[in-house]
Formats: C-alpha cells, structure tokens, sequence
C-alpha cells in the first residue's frame, strides 16, 4: 500500500510517521493448567513533528491509510502548536542522516495453538514424572513481534522487523522446613516458538540442572551479609551491563544528571571491562534485537560505551546527540504503535575476557558464585540491587552449600573497577521488558565476571 | 462503532461459531499529555486506542484473543481463529465466565481540559525551579484520560465503565557539590498519582511530589552505615507510603490464583488468623480515580476488607481460581486500596527510633515465595535516637515480608492518598541493616 512521504512543511522542522503492528501470543501453564491462552493484535499509525524546540505527537488504531495518516500528521502538527503557550524556545538541528531499507526476520513457519501446548503439557509431565517430589510446574510460553514502516522528513522510508520468543520454566519445591521454594530457568531466542527446540528430550540436561539446584536450595544456608568475592555468571554479567551502567549511559539519563554524565573518558571499570550497546550485528552474526535504523529514522550505530575500563560514550536519540554535542547512535525505541521514540538500549554486552568460569571459581578463597537473577534495578548514581534466586559458596575454590535467596548490590562503578578476571564465554538473553515509562524488548549478554560486591543478608 | 455494538457482534460472532460461553470486552482509550523532559516543557501526545477482548469456551477448552481493528469484518475472523486457539487447549471444569452480572459505572472528567494540564506543568516546573533547583525532572507528565468498555457475557452479564481522570507524575534526580565540593548525583525517586479534580490543589502539593523533590535535594551527600552507624546492626524502618504500598504488593500475590493454584502460598489455610500486626487495616477503594468496581473476569467487585486488626478475612481467587481450588470466590480489582491511619503522628513514628532508617523506597527483588527478602533501601535517611539525618546509601537491609507484617509497632496518623492507594507511614522493628 503507497504511503504519503513524511515531509516537513513550512511549520515544521521535522517529521516522521510510523506504521506499527505488534503481535503477541502468550501461554501460561501452572501445574498442567492451561490458566492463559491468549493472542492480541495491535496496529496503530502515529506521527511526531517538531517545530520551535517542542514536540507534538498523535496516534490512532488502525492500518494506516492515506486518511489515517494525514489525521494523525494534522493532529500532531496541532500538539506541537498548542505547546507554543509555554513560551518561545530554541529549536533544534535534530542531527543524524536517514535511512531506507528492510529488515524483516524469516524464521520456520509459526507453531500452531495445538503444536505450543502439547509441547506445554509434554514439559509438565516429563517434569512430574522425572522429579516426582516436585510440589508444581509453571510454564510461559510468549511470542512478540514488532513490525514498523518509517517514514521521515529527511528522506527515510524502512520496514523493520523486531521478533522474540521466551519460555520461563519454573520449578516449585518444598523447602526442609516445609517452605515453598521456586527457581527458575528461561529460555528466550530470536524469532517465533517455532526457531528454537523447547520439547522435553531437547531441554532434558537444563531441567535436571535446574531441578538439582531445586534440590540444593530446599537445604540453602543464609547468606553473610556484607562485602565478598562474587563470581557473577554469565547472566548476570547482562545484567549488571543492562542496569548498572547501561541506563546511567542513556543520553537522556545523562543529561537529568546521572553519574556518568562527568566520567567521560575518566577510568569507570577494571581494562578488562569493555561494554558496547550494539546495534544489530556482532562478530558477523546478526545479535537477538537487531536494530538497523531506529523509530526517529536514524542509521543505528554500535554504542561503545566502556572501552577497556574507559567510558567513552552514550547512546543517544537525536535530541539527546544534539545537546551533548555527540553523534546519534540510533537507540530512540517506541514499543507500542501509540508511543513516542525513548532512549532506550538495543542489545547491551559486556565482552568475553580469556579465563574460565571454572578457573575464576578456583581462584576464590572465600565468596559466592551468583547463578541467577529474577531482576534487577539500577540508579542515575550507578548503584545496582540484583535479586538473587540462586548462589552457592566458595570456600577454597571449591563450591559449597546452596545459599537463600539474598540481593547483590554496589556502585557499578566500584564493582566494574574491582573485576579482576573475565570468562571467555558469553550468554545472551532476551527475556523479560526493560522499563522506562514504556516497556522495551531489549537483549543482554556477557562473560562470568569476578569482582567485589555487597550481598544482603545477616 | 458505539462500542456496546462491537461488544454485541462479537459475542454473536462466538455463538455463531458454537461457543458454549464467552466473554467479550471491548475498550476504548483517549489519552492526552503534556510531558516535561529534563525540567523543560516538551511534548503534547495525544493517542487513541481500541481494543475488543474475546473470550470463548468451546467443551471446556479456552481461549482468549485481543485486536485493535473493531470491524465485524475483522471480529467475525477472530471468533473463528478463537475456536481455532481453543480446540488445541486442554479441557478444564474450572473454566467459566460470569453470568447475571450488571453494573454501569460512569465517573470522572470526560473531557481533557488541556489548559489544566499545561498549567499544572507550568506549575511543577515553578516549584522545581523556585524551591529544588538542584533537581532535574527527568520526566514529567501531566496528562488526562478517558476510559470506556463494554463487557458482555453470554451467560447475560452487562457491565459498562466510562471514566474520566487526570494524572501527574515526576522522575528526577538531583545534582550538585558535596561539602568537598565534588559534583555528586542523588538517587532518582518518583510519584504521582490520580485524580479527579486537577485544579483543585496546586500539582506539587499532591501525591507528596513535593515532598520527593525537596528529599532528593537533601540526598546528594550520602552516607554509608559505616559512617553512620559504625556497621552492621539490627533496628528499626519507618517505611513511607510508596514502600508500604511495595511491601503489600507481595501479600496481594500471596492471596490471588498463582499462589492459590500452585500451591505456594503460606495464607492459603490461614483465613481467620491474625497473619498480621493488629495496628493494620488494609482495604478496598475501588472508586477511586480511574478505577472500576469490575473485576477482569466480570463480576462487580464489592467492597473488601482484606485485613482486620491483622486478621486475614479472606483469599482473593477468581471465577476461575475458586472453581480450580475449591475456594469462595471473591472478585477483586488490582488496584484501589488503602490502609488505615494509625494514631501516631508522623513525627513520634520518627522520634520512636533508636537506630534505624525512613525509608523512601524499597528496591529489591521478588521477595521468595516463603516472603525472604533483601533490598537496597533507596531515598532513605538514617534515624539516630529520634533525629532524621543523613542520607544513606549502598545500604541493605533483610528480612521476611510475612514477619514484617507482623512486626509492624506503629502506624501514622497522616497518609498520601495517589487514588490506586492511600497508605500511612509505618514503623517496622528487626531489620537487619547491612
């Protein structure tokens, strides 16, 4: 279907328009019951003008026809002229070039209802049948897809396609003490249910690992409160990229007086820290959240946000690169066909180092090896909390007793300063949403990490 | 389309296709708002959204599907591609939907009064600058939105909403030099809230967004517990609203179908028992700003006490729930609570702590299932016998949401009242600090 150009007017200093579909199927099996079984569709079509330093910005349900399209273009030419009783104000350049093309993600032809929840129970009664101490299961099944045409005023025009699917696999036990206890596992890949092997017999060595840590919980000790040697495994080491210092590297955090904003070129971690929000691609293979251009039109860029302990940049909207004097990196996200276009990340990664996670746990006299993360929070100061669903001591490099559930949590800054060894894997995941008023589909990857951290507890 | 149009398609269009029950919902959303970004005004967004909800049962079996395009066209594939979905699902008894249910609520401002909005983010943006310079509103918005659905059940439910309300909110941090004359930032803190009436207060005396700005102005400089307390110990939080309303989140979960169902929650035998402090009353408001007494399921959500002097009343299992685990079904609505003042002024809460914190927000992770949990305690300042000083941070503190309930020793007189929650301070004892 032709689409009208976006083209800035007489009034205007920018404009784009953006057509936005976003699927979403979404399963939940507690204990063999089928509890969601839902499939949603949302299509919508929104324009964002600027004009004399403000924004206005609209956005109806729909396809987006000629008509639609002028609607919303009329509507938000009419915001960004109502903000005008808030005074005169500078306008921006809106630096950044333009970008047309297509990237859309093909994967294997989608799984049926039928197809995702025999897979659903056939996991649930492996699991019942294999652990049969197992109090409950917990399974959810989740497939989004985001499928946006650009239009800009700078000549843009590209269809993208952003593609996820995940599956939590939770395993509910009683503690000695009669306590129920939970730990979880999850799976997330890019593309639909279809383009990863969820089935029993493929994931049979990962439940048994999950189960057996189940089982090393149900006698877990306290954790000694205060500061330790941890060893972060590899998904936290995503984590910590993601919270820790991926937001206070946010250009609009930045400019609200994050930490970082005084840091640039200063020493932020250990040299053998590098960190980068990449765009799409990493060592030629294309990453789970490729981002070729962005919701503002903007060619995406590699953010290298830590170089060999050195912070070195932001990752930046075109407003954010114009006020801090940097390039635009392509990070500006809308998740919803009615949202406007955030700073966001992309796929955030600390990169490997060359020991092994086997080797880092060795060099450990007395510590924690931290395993799993349900969430985590981070701060404009670059202080970090983590929750902790899974951790076992070190005691003489050795592994040790199972401990409860506790909080990591430091100034990323310190803590990225004290990391003293680097594993020479990497995992990657992209599970859950990362919020800013907006959710966001994002991924997050590293290497084991050793540092010094502050673990909660008595 | 008039929504209960679309509504009364589709649930023709689901019997059409043999459902022996369903459910319809459709929805439509108006929002305007001004938003503010980095303490100047910048954006007027203006979005429309639709949505239409089907539910079907087919022999048991469920399924569930959402669309924005609301034409028969479209209504009449979805209710088929629903039996579709449904036909693969597993039968369950437990699966139902609400029958003879009706209530027409209509509330609130219907129209967005776009001067009201600009003028109470002209109005932050004068107290950020006149009384916390030093703080950036990182994002701020003063919107309005108008709300209407049609829910509709073949087993003859009708249950309508229109609703109209305002919201505000701020985030920000403050930045500035220490007394070395460092540039240091504050940790970011936020709060909003609803409201029916924007012009009847000025927007930063609401929802204690005041109160915020001005503390993260007082939290550039901080402290450790080494500094202030010389190290680990065990005392006292006097948590604000925004952590209390935190800590009941989790004994909201514990009370609802996941916990019910899987079997994991410690209340599930407990209705009738005091679980909690006799200081606490916690119940419902479901007519507060932009809330419906409707439950997602459709049944009207009666008003609910969930805590009496500490004693637990009852579970919250839906339609569903109730019929899976063999509980009273009791229909709720997520948000819309309030806990009950206390008798203590806020500032004897303070003065009753011999070493301990106030509490601005919690940040931590799901508590466990048993209620274990540990957080950074942020936007927090240290109490020393009864005095309020410095800020704090890189502080844990530990402990057990179920006990913290229990050890709750004092409630205050004063509460910030956000519309989805009205909560006091509290004065919690037997946190570990770390």
């Amino acid at each position: 279907m032709p689409q009208p150009h976006a083209a800035a007017t007489a009034t205007t200093d920018y404009i784009e328009t953006r057509r936005h579909t976003l699927r979403k199927m979404r399963m939940l099996m507690v204990d063999g019951n089928l509890t969601t079984n839902l499939r949603s569709t949302e299509a919508g079509v929104s324009a964002r003008v600027h004009q004399g330093g403000y924004w206005g910005f609209a956005a109806l349900p729909g396809a987006g026809t000629v008509e639609q399209v002028a609607q919303v273009q009329q509507q938000a030419l009419g915001n960004v002229q109502a903000m005008r009783r808030f005074g005169a104000k500078s306008t921006l350049a809106l630096p950044g070039g333009s970008y047309v093309g297509e990237h859309l993600y093909r994967g294997k032809s989608e799984l049926t209802p039928a197809q995702c929840n025999e897979r659903l129970q056939a996991l649930h009664a492996y699991c019942k049948q294999r652990y049969p101490g197992l109090k409950s299961t917990r399974f959810l099944l989740s497939e989004e897809h985001h499928s946006k045409w650009l239009t800009t005023s700078r000549g843009g025009d590209s269809l993208s396609s952003i593609q996820r699917a995940l599956c939590y696999v939770t395993l509910m036990a009683e503690a000695d003490d009669g306590s129920p206890m939970e730990l979880n596992q999850s799976l997330s890949w890019k593309g639909s249910a279809a383009d990863f092997d969820w089935s029993p017999e493929a994931l049979a060595a990962q439940l048994d690992e999950l189960h057996s840590h189940l089982q090393a919980k149900r006698h877990a000790v306290p954790a000694r409160g205060g500061m330790h040697t941890v060893v972060l495994a590899p998904a936290l080491a995503g984590m910590l990229a993601h919270e820790a210092m991926g937001h206070p590297c946010e250009g609009d955090i930045v400019l609200g007086g994050a930490a970082t904003a005084r840091l640039l070129g200063e020493s932020v971690a250990s040299e053998r820290v590098t960190m980068v929000d990449i765009a799409h691609t990493w060592q030629g293979q294309e990453v789970m959240m490729p981002v070729y251009v962005d919701d503002e039109g903007t060619p995406a860029q590699d953010a290298i946000l830590i170089d060999k302990g050195r912070l070195t940049g932001f990752m930046h909207s075109r407003e954010t690169a114009e006020r801090l004097g940097q390039a635009p990196t392509g990070s500006a996200r809308a998740y919803a066909p009615g949202d406007e276009p955030l700073v966001r990340m992309r796929n955030t990664v600390i990169l490997p180092g060359s020991s092994t996670l086997a080797e880092m746990v060795a060099g450990v006299e007395n510590g924690y090896v931290l395993m799993k993360t349900g969430n985590g929070q981070a701060d404009s100061t670059t202080e970090f909390m983590f929750g902790i669903s899974l951790a076992y001591e070190i005691n003489n490099g050795k592994l040790g007793a199972a401990i409860r559930d506790t909080t990591v949590s430091g100034s990323a800054i310190k803590v990225l300063q004290s990391v003293d060894a680097v594993s020479n894997d990497m995992h990657w995941e992209a599970a859950g949403y990362c919020g800013k008023k907006q959710p966001m589909v994002v991924s997050m990857g590293g290497p084991a990490l050793r540092a010094r951290a502050h673990l909660g507890g008595q | 389309m008039d929504l209960q149009r679309v509504a009364e398609l589709a649930l023709t269009a689901l019997k059409r296709e043999g459902a022996d029950a369903s459910q319809v919902i459709a929805s439509r959303t108006a929002l305007t708002e001004v938003n503010i970004n980095l303490s100047e005004p910048s954006l007027l967004r203006s979005t429309q959204s639709q949505k239409l909800t089907l539910l079907g049962l087919w022999d048991g079996r469920k399924a569930s599907t959402e669309l924005s395009d609301l034409t028969p066209e479209a209504l009449s594939v979805a209710a088929s591609a629903l039996r579709a979905d449904a036909a693969a699902a597993p039968q369950d008894a437990a699966n139902g939907v609400s029958s003879g249910q009706g209530i027409a609520i209509a509330r609130g401002p219907l129209e967005s009064d776009l001067s009201a909005l600009t003028d109470a983010a002209a109005e932050l943006l004068e107290f950020r600058a006149s009384h916390t310079p030093s703080m950036t509103i990182e994002e701020g918005v003063a919107s309005h939105t108008r709300a209407e659905a049609q829910l509709l059940t073949s087993g003859g439910s009708h249950l309508s909403r229109t609703l109209g309300w305002y919201g505000l909110s701020v985030f920000g941090t403050a930045r500035g030099p220490g007394r070395d004359g460092t540039v240091r930032s504050s940790s970011f803190n936020y709060g909003g809230g609803e409201t029916e009436d924007l012009r009847s207060a000025p927007a930063s005396s609401r929802f204690g967004v005041g109160d915020m700005m001005r503390e993260l102005t007082r939290s550039i400089e901080t402290k450790g517990i080494a500094d202030c307390f010389g190290g680990k110990f065990t005392g006292d939080v006097v948590l604000t609203p925004m952590a209390v309303a935190t800590l009941l989140e989790w004994l909201h979960e514990q009370v609802r179908d996941m916990a019910l169902i899987s079997g994991s929650s410690v209340y599930r035998d407990r209705v009738g028992e005091v679980i909690a402090s006799p200081l606490l009353y916690l119940s419902s408001r479901f007519d507060g700003p932009g809330i419906a007494a409707i439950s997602a399921d459709g049944f009207v959500a009666p008003p609910l006490q969930l805590l009496n002097a500490g004693r637990l009343t009852t579970l919250t299992p839906s339609f569903y729930g109730s019929r899976k685990t063999g509980l009273s079904h009791v229909p709720t609505v997520a948000s819309g609570w309030q806990l009950a003042s206390g008798a203590t002024p806020l500032a004897d809460l303070m003065q009753g702590v011999h070493r301990g914190a106030v509490v601005g927000r919690l940040s931590m992770g799901n508590p466990a299932s048993n209620g274990d949990f540990s957080g950074v305690i942020k936007n927090s300042f240290a109490i020393n016998n009864g005095e309020v000083g410095a800020a704090l941070s890189e502080t844990m503190i530990n402990g057990n949401v179920a006990h913290m309930l229990r050890d709750v020793v004092a409630v205050s007189a004063e509460r910030i009242d956000t519309g989805g929650w009205c909560m006091p301070w509290v004065r919690v004892s037997g946190l570990h600090f770390s």
